[in-house]
């Protein structure tokens, strides 16, 4: 598989829904596999909360992408057949323009001051994006959880634009629960004492306890009750591997280790601007409102939900099911059972990478 | 699908309608129709493998219990719904009778005839209907409210449902003449085209 990893610079800069303007910013994109001479093989991945560029295959580092199960040589997404692009998000800490890398007006550190993106300013951006790498239409633009938001945004936005849309686990709009799950984390993170309001980068400080707490408090939302209980059940932890001497549960040790593991590399004003992207969107403050904003879409969609799910339950893909039929839109509705709970979205199955696959290829 | 119901039924779908199939199955009628009558069609199905045939041949598919997802188009605004030899198997095929009715204009039904002779033979004799039509045992099949041609025409006429059509099917699918004399004993199963004022 070709992977290439650059960096695109948008000297042009961007308005953003808050308004506010960036006057330039960056991109981090990864490819896979190459575009056709129509430019017609284009897929657009996008990725969700703490996700970003890297979504297939080893990357220098040696870490595998976060969708590698279903993205590659002969797998749902074939890269083999289709040029995959994938970009880090606005905001986010992997190389794209954010709250890590320097604001080009005042040539310091964004920190604190990075502004407030959100998803409609995702999918702008990446339509820059597609228009530099000469794609005028995507044949599938896709994600799960805020990525499936990003791409039922630009079936919206940009309906010549795209071809198919895939909307996995995904919802048009966050929940009471999604906010307030997400106020909690937040809230561990900003009263982490060397969370300085912000600026800890200026401070030499990481207020690493606090994006940890706020991770751990994630995972448990990302999996279901039937996922631990069959992973972890009530066994106790190994003494020999126990991460510290707090931990009695090898569920408790499993969270402690993916919290540190992420505090090392997560930023945590990204932590704070993607989450409140995510609670911020709402295209579908009731039905009708919904069903307004979805009327000009064009293109098929595909939507997923797993039973397993509770963060965001099939329920709230079905909402966007009957808006699309109310709206004549091509659109298909299906629910997997799924493991792993929110999380199912990024693990092969057998059924859900064929749906995947004959979503595409129909 | 029996070829001689489908035909009949792509006779009865206005051409470029908006249809609803509950219980499409691998979407074959849908894809038939989406073709030859430029439906907006949309099928719903509980069965995830006919799912994955529906999305294979590009038929919009819903994953949805019947007998629970048809409150979920009370909104909604179809030309027709369809429901083919799945009525006898919902818990309430009188409410979902009304309810398809007060989404779509019309309503297409298709559904087996247990006053079929040989079902009447098989009670004679003291058992469960089983013959080539509905061969499942009585503790293995999902035809949960079975009926006659003439219970379901009764069912019609007590909810002042209208049949603007019928066509009976006899064994081997032909459209003989005893099932048209007399479908309630002769005819294997009947398509009905309803409406309600």
């Amino acid at each position: 598989m070709k992977i290439e990893t650059n960096i695109f610079d948008f000297d042009e800069g961007i308005h953003l829904e808050n308004g506010t303007k960036l006057i330039s910013f960056k991109l981090m994109v990864e490819t896979y596999g190459e575009l056709n001479q129509s430019k017609s093989n284009g897929i657009l991945l996008c990725h969700a909360f703490s996700g970003n560029h890297h979504a297939a295959g080893k990357n220098a580092d040696g870490i595998v992408g976060w969708w590698d199960q279903l993205v590659g040589p002969d797998k749902a997404i074939d890269t083999n057949k289709f040029f995959v692009v994938c970009c880090n998000n606005l905001g986010g800490c992997s190389g794209s323009s954010g709250p890590t890398e320097i604001n080009p007006l005042t040539d310091e550190i964004y920190g604190k001051n990075f502004p407030q993106v959100s998803v409609k300013d995702w999918v702008n951006s990446q339509k820059m994006l597609s228009d530099r790498l000469g794609i005028s239409k995507w044949h599938l633009i896709v994600g799960g959880s805020l990525g499936g938001m990003q791409a039922l945004q630009w079936a919206i936005s940009y309906p010549d634009s795209v071809n198919k849309a895939g909307i996995l686990a995904a919802a048009a709009k966050s929940s009471t629960q999604n906010i307030a799950m997400n106020e909690v984390a937040r809230e561990s993170i900003r009263k982490d004492p060397n969370f300085c309001n912000g600026e800890y980068i200026k401070n030499n400080k990481k207020p690493k306890d606090g994006i940890k707490a706020a991770r751990m408090l994630g995972h448990i939302t990302y999996l279901s009750e039937q996922h631990m209980d069959l992973r972890f059940g009530r066994k106790y932890q190994d003494e020999s591997s126990k991460i510290s001497g707090d931990v009695d549960f090898e569920v408790e040790n499993y969270l402690q280790y993916k919290g540190e593991k992420f505090s090392e590399s997560f930023d945590a004003n990204s932590y704070i601007i993607m989450t409140k992207a995510m609670d911020g969107y709402d295209i579908a403050s009731d039905n009708k409102m919904l069903e307004e904003n979805m009327k000009n879409i064009k293109a098929s969609l595909l939507i997923v939900g797993f039973n397993s799910d509770w963060l965001y339950p099939p329920a709230r893909g079905k909402e966007i099911q009957i808006a699309a039929i109310n709206q004549n839109i091509k659109s298909s509705y299906i629910v997997l059972d799924g493991e792993q709970g929110h999380d199912s979205f990024l693990f092969h199955s057998k059924k859900y990478s064929k749906a995947i696959k004959n979503f595409i290829e129909s | 699908m029996a070829v001689e119901i489908s035909k009949v039924i792509q006779d009865w779908v206005p051409n470029g309608s908006k249809i609803i199939d509950f219980g499409c199955g691998d979407g074959t009628l849908l894809e038939k129709l989406m073709k030859e009558k430029n439906v907006q069609g949309y099928g719903v199905e509980i069965n995830d493998e006919k799912i994955l045939s529906c999305i294979e041949k590009n038929v919009p598919v819903i994953k949805l219990d019947i007998d629970f997802g048809l409150n979920d188009f009370e909104l909604s605004n179809f030309d027709m719904s369809i429901m083919a030899r799945s009525i006898q198997c919902l818990k309430n095929p009188n409410i979902a009778l009304e309810k398809m009715l007060s989404f779509s204009k019309t309503c297409v039904v298709t559904l087996p005839n247990l006053g079929y002779w040989r079902c009447r033979i098989n009670l004679g004799i003291g058992k469960m209907p089983v013959t080539p039509d509905l061969p499942s045992s009585w503790y293995e099949t999902e035809n949960i409210h079975l009926c006659t041609i003439r219970d379901f025409e009764n069912l019609c006429e007590k909810q002042s449902i209208t049949i603007k059509e019928k066509f009976f099917i006899s064994p081997k699918n032909k459209k003989g003449i005893m099932s048209s004399l007399n479908p309630n004993f002769f005819a294997t199963e009947g398509v009905y085209l309803l409406e309600k004022e």
